[in-house]
């Protein structure tokens, strides 16, 4: 809501100030991080002891955490793949034709990001041992990766179709073209902003994901966040802040094309009404 | 418009993600309760066998109720310092000019996008024995600061973590009050803190209420952060249910331990939802 009325600006400083804390309260982890990356010393000190990109060598040096990165990435590219599809279709359903049945089936499929993560991730544990799945290999990290992405494509989506204004794609039918036809070269284009923000949320949300690798993991198939967490609790160099920032730097981007895209409050803010 | 009586072949956009939630949430979550009432053998992970020793074991035994009372306790705590802290985050976001709001938007975003791994760890840094805050202090004179592995830098962490969702619920609410009802008050006489809090802070309260619940939810199965942050110093339910399924390779009591979990929050959350409705009841009487 825009109100073009100049509002005076009363007591205004000390919430800024206030706000201001809090801002810094919540970005200085990050920026520590990123700083301490770059340092030249050989302990996490401070203050700094020179710049240098010895820690960014060392991660490349280092294999457990290159191939965890590159384990992170793949996992990240088909989970988007399949949630994006998935979650795009069932949007298209929701919005346009589920009837009675619309708000039952937005809880089932906002439900993966209702329920904790960790609980989901040992029942999952449990589900696939039983039935003979087995946790080895990607196939348990993409299932799970999978069900927690998926709410956010059917939330992106499904704000873009609200506000699409059919009558477009109606008149497409009307001239001739087939159902198909008429959602490849009108509807498509119109919502792929939605598509491509609930793509790239699916991707960094699987791509930082933790409590659902922990359980799901096996020997040979680890995570970046699982093999920075492992590094963690026993050592303390600035490796770890090398592979943190550039980690960082991958969700700095996609936030800046999801909010030229879409917009960020689409996604937090409750998705559609 | 063509709708005849054909076949409605939309449903098929639907039946994929369905079939997808069944298997792999619905059928897993059924499971993981139908595994809480088996029996654990010596060897092997469970026998087909009823039984509610596993409830029995999980509400027996005071160490899990202490465990449990504490996880409470650290996200309550949690949930009150993101109310204080989010809402002037939402107010300033709610009310602040259209330009800016993209700005301040990524600004609170962008934490919940980089990995809890990440954010911990900075945490780590910042909070350690020779970390910054206790190099600088002990400069200065000051004395070597407990501030990590133990309760203060769980709650530090859970507040950096959760304090997003506080305020971006709160904004969402703020942001459907016109600001011209704050001022219709102001020029009928009342002072700005009146205005407030007859005016804005009640027609925030959904916000606040769904911020509350959210937070109390996620902060109660946090477990990275009282791992990292807390050493070993600092248990909560998640850690030992984690324990149990992976050390202790009891499925059975992890499952019901679960459930503990699961149903103790809902029933907090039951409760405070009634608080809630009274309260809403009176305020608005």
């Amino acid at each position: 809501m825009d109100h073009p009325v100049r509002r005076p600006q009363r007591n205004g400083w000390a919430l800024s100030v206030v706000v201001g804390l809090l801002y810094v309260f919540l970005l200085t982890p990050i920026v520590i991080v990123i700083l301490s990356a770059f340092n030249a010393g050989d302990y996490l000190r401070f203050p700094p002891q020179g710049f240098s990109l010895r820690w960014f060598v060392r991660f490349t040096e280092s294999e457990s955490f290159v191939r965890a990165f590159e384990f992170s990435l793949r996992l990240a590219v088909y989970v988007t793949l399949a949630s994006t599809v998935l979650g795009t279709m069932g949007a298209l359903f929701i919005v346009r034709y589920a009837r009675r049945v619309r708000d039952t089936l937005r809880l089932l499929l906002i439900a993966p990001l209702q329920f904790p993560a960790i609980l989901t991730g040992i029942a999952l544990l449990i589900f696939f041992y039983a039935t003979g799945i087995g946790t080895r290999g990607m196939r348990p990290l993409f299932i799970g990766h999978t069900l927690v992405t998926i709410p956010y494509v059917f939330l992106t989506v499904s704000t873009v179709l609200v506000t699409f204004d059919r009558s477009l794609e109606e008149a497409a039918r009307s001239l001739g073209a087939g159902p198909f036809r008429a959602f490849w070269r009108i509807t498509l284009p119109i919502i792929k902003g939605g598509i491509i923000s609930g793509a790239l949320f699916a991707f960094i949300t699987s791509f930082d994901q933790f409590p659902i690798s922990l359980l799901l993991i096996s020997v040979g198939n680890t995570t970046l966040p699982i093999a920075l967490f492992d590094y963690l609790r026993f050592s303390f160099e600035p490796t770890a802040a090398a592979v943190s920032t550039l980690s960082v730097l991958l969700s700095v981007g996609i936030v800046v094309v999801i909010q030229r895209l879409v917009g960020l409050e689409s996604i937090y803010w409750g998705g559609p009404r | 418009m063509n709708r005849g009586r054909r076949f409605p072949w939309v449903v098929f956009l639907i039946i994929p993600i369905i079939v997808f939630l069944a298997i792999f949430f619905l059928i897993p979550y059924a499971n993981m309760v139908y595994m809480s009432f088996l029996v654990k053998p010596e060897t092997g992970a469970y026998l087909k066998v009823f039984t509610l020793g596993n409830y029995a074991r999980a509400l027996g035994d005071t160490f899990y109720w202490k465990v449990l009372r504490q996880t409470f306790w650290y996200s309550l705590v949690t949930t009150a310092v993101t109310l204080v802290a989010g809402y002037p985050l939402a107010y300033h976001i709610a009310r602040a000019p259209k330009r800016w709001r993209g700005l301040f938007l990524i600004m609170l975003i962008s934490p919940l996008l980089v990995s809890i791994i990440v954010r911990s760890f900075g945490w780590m840094i910042l909070l350690g024995k020779v970390g910054i805050i206790n190099t600088l202090v002990k400069r200065y004179g000051g004395p070597e600061l407990p501030l990590m592995y133990n309760a203060f830098g769980v709650v530090v962490g859970l507040v950096h973590i959760y304090l997003p969702f506080m305020a971006l619920s709160i904004a969402g609410a703020l942001q459907t009050i016109s600001p011209d009802i704050e001022r219709a008050a102001r020029s009928l006489g009342a002072t700005p803190w009146r205005a407030f809090w007859r005016i804005t802070w009640r027609l925030s309260l959904p916000g606040v209420f769904a911020g509350t619940l959210l937070v109390f939810v996620l902060a109660v199965s946090s477990y990275v952060i009282p791992i990292l942050l807390g050493g070993n110093n600092v248990l909560v339910m998640p850690i030992v249910i984690v324990q149990m399924l992976l050390d202790a390779f009891n499925w059975p009591l992890g499952s019901a331990l679960s459930m503990v979990l699961f149903g103790g929050t809902v029933a907090l959350l039951w409760l405070y939802v009634k608080l809630m409705n009274q309260a809403l009841r009176w305020t608005t009487r």
